[in-house]
């Protein structure tokens, strides 16, 4: 084991200050959205708004098949046709409509933090994640600390929004987390379970930014959408350690010479990131 | 739950917590001179915009110039960072950096492809909208990288670079994202800012530090135009 304990009890101590600082800030901002929201009750629609909602709905008919591909969608900056496209193939978006929608994306972004947690409560559970390396056991530990961070941040976020707390796990994944429990034998198969579901995690929390019509829920999720995607970077990066014989190089600090060249390219496969994994708004709401 | 009742909540409450007291890592901040407001907000009040921008005219499809002003910014931060990882390969081709370890250089070219396709894109949706490529990176920015460029002498001081770098850019999508008014524009900016703190999470890792030291992402590196 190449663990540097005093370093790393160091990086733990300073990554907990910074957490703290961190959470201070975003409590912050949950007072400002309970104000808001009275405000909010009294104000007219904003035409603006609810094309942006317009907009948002077309590009999730998109992601699901119904509309045109990729990055093309840019193009819509350019002229009306995107917002004329958006009209024959969308309804209009009421107030309630889009208040709905920002509580079914916090909703079900709660539950994927909730499922998170208890993957990496159940892996710690396991013999030879324990017993085993202790940065991992560390990663684990502090990611599970994350995750429920986050999913506090949501429930908060959801209640702001008059929104009802989800508290239950993701349902769609919940069950595959459960079939995948017998077979976790190795630390590998731990981490390939962890890195699906922070992937769709992030790629969730990608795809929802733009149908957000709250700027305060959104500013939140794209925080946690940066952290969560760190985690699966980390992960990634094991993953093609322990795949390629290096597991003694999973370590803090690691012996930079010795980690091969894929080490610096493995976590990170494209320069843009997808959503095809990405969870729908109403996957985790409340019935 | 009272779905009836309407929610506007899109105003620009986030600002006071947003407002970027930035580049101040590692005095970054204090040697170019910039302070205190998010990338959406300077353009918005008149900022000055990035070197080889030109004036932005009206969009429709629900961005509009503030969108396309903080399009140019993105596209000369890329600018930056392609021309900084260009740099470091060269000087390490050179043997200017002493031993680059195998996981360094596998690094450098894949993160300067990665923001050299991030910088094609904010330039493919300039120039869709009518406005000019971004060709350069912003003056004061860049001078400052440079004069850091200058002291560095290892592969360590060429991946602290890096790390700031890429969380600058981090911290400034992050700051831009609530701000974007186009859903496309959204996606791509939340789309790099994913790949940029992923950038950073590694450099973290090959630094001897911690990958993922936040609990929630900050917009406090997040830059400004000069």
């Amino acid at each position: 084991m190449s663990v540097d304990d005093r370093a790393l009890g160091e990086l733990i101590e300073e990554s907990q200050d910074l957490q703290s600082d961190a959470m201070r800030r975003a409590c912050s901002t949950i007072p400002d959205l309970e104000d808001v929201r009275e405000e909010s009750r009294r104000e007219e629609v904003d035409p603006d708004e609810v094309a942006r909602f317009n907009e948002s709905r077309r590009g999730l008919l998109k992601d699901l098949g119904l509309g045109a591909g990729g990055f093309a969608r840019r193009g819509a900056l350019a002229g009306g046709l995107g917002a004329a496209l958006a009209a024959l193939i969308v309804s209009p978006a009421s107030a309630a409509k889009k208040k709905k929608l920002d509580v079914q994306i916090l909703q079900t972004a709660s539950s994927l933090e909730i499922l998170a947690i208890a993957t990496y409560d159940a892996a710690l559970g396991l013999p030879f994640i324990k017993d085993g390396n202790e940065v991992v056991v560390t990663f684990a530990e502090t990611t599970m600390m994350q995750h429920d961070e986050h999913r506090k941040a949501f429930q908060a976020q959801t209640k702001a929004l008059d929104g009802k707390k989800q508290k239950q796990p993701n349902p769609k994944y919940a069950p595959v987390v459960e079939e995948a429990k017998p077979g976790l034998q190795t630390p590998l198969d731990v981490v390939n379970l962890a890195a699906t579901i922070e992937q769709v995690a992030t790629e969730t929390y990608l795809a929802d930014l733009s149908m957000f019509s709250n700027k305060k829920s959104k500013s939140i999720m794209a925080s946690v959408m940066g952290v969560e995607s760190q985690h699966l970077a980390t992960l990634r990066a094991v993953r093609a350690l322990l795949e390629g014989g290096g597991a003694d190089l999973i370590a803090i600090p690691t012996d930079v010479a010795a980690l091969p060249a894929a080490a610096g390219s493995v976590a990170f496969p494209d320069p843009f990131q997808g959503t095809s994994m990405a969870s729908p708004p109403e996957e985790g709401a409340v019935k | 739950m009272s779905d009836e009742t309407i929610d506007t909540a899109d105003h620009d409450m986030s600002a006071p917590e947003l407002t970027v007291t930035a580049l101040t890592r590692r005095g970054f901040l204090a040697a170019t001179g910039a302070a205190g407001a998010a990338v959406a907000a300077a353009t918005a009040l008149g900022g000055a915009t990035p070197a080889g921008a030109s004036a932005t005219r009206p969009v429709k499809g629900g961005g509009g110039n503030k969108d396309l002003e903080t399009a140019a910014f993105a596209a000369s931060l890329e600018v930056l960072a392609v021309g900084t990882y260009t740099a470091a390969l060269d000087a390490a081709t050179a043997g200017s950096l002493g031993p680059v370890p195998p996981a360094g250089a596998e690094f450098v070219t894949t993160a300067m492809s990665q923001h050299q396709a991030q910088l094609d894109s904010w330039n493919e949706v300039l120039t869709t909208n009518g406005q000019a490529e971004v060709t350069e990176p912003d003056p004061a920015l860049k001078a400052t990288v440079d004069e850091a460029f200058g002291q560095v002498t290892d592969f360590v001081g060429a991946a602290e670079l890096a790390l700031m770098l890429e969380q600058i850019a981090a911290a400034t999508y992050l700051q831009a994202i609530p701000r974007l008014k186009a859903p496309d524009a959204i996606e791509l900016a939340g789309s790099i800012y994913i790949i940029d703190m992923q950038h950073a999470a590694i450099l973290n890792f090959v630094l001897g530090e911690y990958p993922v030291p936040e609990t929630f992402a900050s917009t406090d590196d997040a830059a400004q135009p000069s």
